[in-house]
């Protein structure tokens, strides 16, 4: 049978045919997105951030959760800068109510905004944020102008003043520079968790994704009254506290 | 006059020579071992290697940085990792951009700072985090 095919029937069969190779494709490419993730770029599907519950929280935790920070990025042990210029990714923050005279201690670092005020002043592009929500500093580019430690609402950012060396293999570090936490980015990308979040042994600081429904950052949000510090500033911040 | 060009000639040769005759560098103590077994283990070939890695290292930066592709492909941990050499009196680590090390003979040569480490680790740090 001779039929001619009209322009409207190869239509219909040629996008029949086109639907079924990419089922097939999508198929392929979803079982080697599982084999490895860290061959992928990170998306947007995610957005990692972290709940503390300073009522559980205790003092000890938070000065374990910063000297677990110091170990893991190799920060703390500049011989040379004086006070302030002493590096800082994570501190111990303590506020009072003036009503009650109750004292809360916190750990305070970057906030990882979904807003972030320290990308909008970068004259570099070097203050950036990954798909995945994590802000970073990028050292390659970054010229150490520190207009970003000057518009950071939270005071998180840092500038190297000296010289280092011996520095970690997953975190390199240096002079002229400036750096804050990065959620243990290297730690996230293999699945693991942040540093400063493995030293606690309780559920007082959970990390995690939290568009996905089914983490459990996710689920005690949902459930329990949290607040980001200053929520005025509408920045969206991916770390979140309980209990103030 | 061909006296003089005869000399002029064996002038140039002797120079080409003179590069050619360059002391043998170390390589590195995991890249030697390579080297021993017979593995290849830049497999595009030395030349590529040599003159693109700035361009790979680059590429490599801003992918694991910005997107977050962690490969070992294109890694600088890896380069150190592999061609740094051991001190036989204190079996440490010589920093790979100290004078005479493997990323400074190319580079004294033709005069370009390295940059990498003033930030990045010289040194492999086998086996600990």
């Amino acid at each position: 049978m001779s039929k001619t095919l009209n322009r409207r029937d190869f239509i219909k069969t040629s996008s029949a045919t086109t639907v079924g190779v990419a089922t097939i494709a999508s198929g392929i490419t979803l079982t080697s997105f599982a084999v490895n993730a860290n061959e992928n770029p990170v998306t947007k599907d995610k957005r990692w951030g972290m709940l503390v519950d300073t009522n559980k929280l205790t003092e000890v935790e938070i000065d374990g959760m910063v000297s677990a920070c110091q170990q893991e990025n190799g920060w703390g042990s500049e011989v040379h800068s004086t006070g302030d210029q002493k590096p800082t990714w994570v501190k111990k923050l303590k506020v009072q109510d003036k009503a009650t005279g109750k004292i809360t201690s916190l750990p305070l670092m970057c906030q990882h905004c979904e807003e972030p005020p320290c990308v909008d002043v970068c004259p570099t592009n070097a203050s950036m944020k990954r798909e995945d929500g994590i802000v970073l500093v990028d050292k390659h580019l970054c010229i150490g102008c520190r207009y970003c430690m000057m518009a950071c609402p939270y005071d998180a950012r840092s500038f190297v003043h000296e010289e280092l060396t011996d520095q970690r293999e997953h975190m390199p570090r240096g002079k002229g520079t400036v750096e804050s936490c990065t959620l243990c980015v290297h730690k996230v990308d293999n699945g693991e968790s942040p540093a400063c979040v493995a030293s606690v042994n309780s559920d007082a600081v959970i990390f995690g994704d939290l568009y996905d429904p089914k983490s459990n950052i996710n689920q005690t949000l949902k459930k329990v009254q949290s607040a980001q510090i200053r929520a005025d500033l509408d920045l969206n911040t991916g770390v979140r506290y309980s209990g103030i | 006059m061909y006296r003089l060009v005869a000399i002029l000639m064996v002038l140039l040769v002797s120079n080409v020579f003179a590069h050619g005759h360059q002391e043998q560098h170390d390589l590195g103590e995991e890249a030697n071992s390579i080297k021993a077994s017979g593995k290849i283990f830049h497999t595009d070939g030395l030349d590529v290697i040599r003159k693109m890695h700035p361009e790979f290292l680059n590429h490599k930066r801003d992918k694991t940085l910005r997107e977050g592709v962690r490969t070992k492909e294109g890694s600088l941990k890896g380069c150190v990792n592999c061609h740094s050499t051991k001190d036989k009196k204190t079996n440490q680590y010589h920093p790979v951009n100290d004078q005479d090390q493997f990323c400074s003979t190319c580079h004294q040569q033709v005069s370009v700072s390295v940059d990498c480490f003033s930030c990045h680790r010289t040194t492999p740090r086998k086996g600990t985090k």
